[in-house]
């Protein structure tokens, strides 16, 4: 019992600080082990990293420490899993495994890298720092996507369904979310980083959707890109999630971001209008007759975009929509290329 | 036409999709006059917002109106979007009419919580509101009849199984006195 208890104390002391101190549990409430008679369930270990976490000023400390032992169990959230799990007693292994797992979130890594996937419209993707990790609004963004394609069927090429460029395809999520939702459909999907060309091919293979996919690296600011672009015929519509973080509002990111994700995925220039901006001047160039574009913005950008379009009479495109996110922000728009 | 078109184009996608606040602008005269709360471009939409596939023999559940829910995500605090990293996919749905509250964190995705929240939340009002006549409980019942409908059956056919059995014994046992040990038919001694 002593040389268990020993085991347990080491396996479930938190990483040992920056200065080298063992942290979290010295001088805190925890009980001592004394009181442990015997061996730890799920319930437990997520009630202690809570405490550890909360502690050491770790933001979501319950929800972290909820995923983390999920995941190590098995299962994707902890209220998912059977419930006699929650309280059978754990074993050194996977004790030894969640505390390495929160040793990562005590370095704040996000839990989507501690975890290496995440889920996205219904879609388990692998994540891997640092590409950029994809946010539960953007889902939105595909609902939208998806309710639009189905009010107006499109039969642009022979394959039937729409053909769409994705532009900063980041792990792929938005892609490969169209492509599985819409069978008939194609998707371009660029990004200037190595990594997530990477980590989108992956995935689509992962997900066994490959075959309509093209991943291309290319960074859309670049001159004459568009011809490349315009090699599989012209495009239905174009979404994207670029980069929209105002320069000045990028320094208060939380250490989650700054030290793990590519930075470059969320700096948006002076007015977060660098990429969007580019986008716009990019698309009607791709579009044939008509064409939609679909973006995920700050929710200053809706009156900029819209002032930005008036200014650019000779790109022939409308705000047409903004829609809210589920906290009731301005967070999406649809601009779109009149036939006329 | 248009609404006509939207109307069934909604329909087909019925299952789990639901309309989101849209406010919708010329690019014209758009002031940035962003109302508390956006006119629906199609103020019917708003009733029907889940629609789950009936089965053949049960009435498809009564749709739950959008305007009567309240909905809880963890929204925390900041910007949100792409300057959050938030892990905290919990919903929480709220029926007004009926205070049925529903919590469901069983995927990783909030989109996909708020699908099942709804789901479960349209089945309870349903219990709620039709009691016995409520589809879930029908349901219940039907599967409880079958099972003893087939329970029965198996009784019965063990049973036919055993007569049978009894049957068969019974007439090898009258062969063989019929027959005897001296082979004449036992039947017909004096």
């Amino acid at each position: 019992m002593k040389l268990w208890g020993r085991i347990l104390w080491t396996l479930l002391s938190g990483s040992r600080g920056r200065r080298g101190v063992p942290q979290g549990w010295a001088l805190n409430s925890w009980k001592p082990l004394s009181s442990l008679t015997g061996l730890l369930s799920a319930r437990e270990v997520v009630s202690h990293w809570t405490q550890v976490f909360e502690q050491r000023g770790i933001p979501e400390a319950q929800e972290s420490s909820e995923y983390i032992v999920a995941h190590v169990l098995g299962a994707k959230t902890f209220q998912s899993l059977r419930p006699v799990l929650w309280t059978k007693p754990l074993t050194p292994k996977q004790l030894q495994y969640i505390q390495e797992l929160c040793s990562h979130r005590l370095q704040r890594m996000p839990v989507q890298y501690i975890l290496g996937e995440w889920d996205f419209q219904g879609l388990s993707l692998k994540m891997e720092p640092p590409v950029f990790i994809p946010r539960p609004e953007t889902e939105e963004l595909v609902e939208w996507v998806l309710e639009e394609v189905a009010q107006r069927p499109t039969t642009v090429g022979a394959q039937g369904g729409p053909l769409i460029l994705e532009v900063g395809c980041g792990s792929g999520a938005i892609a490969l979310s169209l492509l599985n939702q819409l069978p008939e459909s194609q998707v371009i999907a660029v990004d200037k980083g190595e990594a997530a060309v990477r980590l989108t091919h992956q995935n689509a293979q992962r997900l066994q959707l490959q075959d309509r996919i093209r991943i291309v690296p290319l960074d859309i600011t670049s001159e004459g890109c568009w011809t490349h672009l315009l090699s599989w015929g012209p495009i239905d519509l174009v979404v994207s999630n670029p980069p929209y973080v105002f320069h000045k509002d990028m320094e208060q990111l939380a250490p989650e971001i700054c030290s793990y994700e590519d930075l470059v995925a969320l700096d948006g220039g002076e007015e977060g209008m660098d990429i969007i901006t580019h986008i716009l001047t990019l698309a009607p160039r791709l579009f044939n007759v008509s064409g939609s574009i679909f973006l995920e913005v700050d929710p200053r950008h809706p009156e900029l975009v819209s002032s930005w379009l008036q200014s650019r009479p000779d790109l022939r495109l409308s705000l047409v929509a903004v829609r809210k996110d589920f906290c009731g922000r301005p967070r999406f728009l649809h601009v779109r290329k009149s036939a006329v | 036409v248009l609404l006509h078109r939207l109307v069934s184009a909604m329909s087909t996608w019925a299952l789990l999709r639901f309309p989101a606040p849209l406010i919708r602008m010329c690019s014209g005269n758009w002031g940035l006059g962003l109302q508390e709360k956006p006119a629906l471009l199609f103020p019917g939409m708003a009733a029907t917002a889940v629609q789950v596939a009936g089965r053949k023999d049960y009435p498809a559940l009564l749709p739950l109106n959008e305007s009567e829910l309240e909905e809880q995500f963890v929204k925390g605090h900041g910007p949100g979007g792409q300057a959050t990293n938030k892990t905290s996919n919990c919903v929480v749905l709220k029926h007004v009419p009926s205070g049925i509250v529903v919590k469901c964190h069983q995927t990783r995705s909030v989109d996909q919580n708020r699908k099942i929240a709804r789901k479960i939340l349209q089945e309870k009002v349903d219990i709620f509101y039709n009691g016995e006549n409520s589809r879930v409980h029908k349901e219940k019942l039907e599967a409880g009849r079958k099972k003893q409908a087939k329970k029965k059956r198996a009784k019965e056919t063990l049973e036919k199984k055993k007569l049978l059995k009894e049957l068969w014994e019974a007439s090898q046992h009258v062969t063989e006195e019929r027959t005897g040990a001296d082979g004449v038919p036992g039947g017909f001694r004096e």
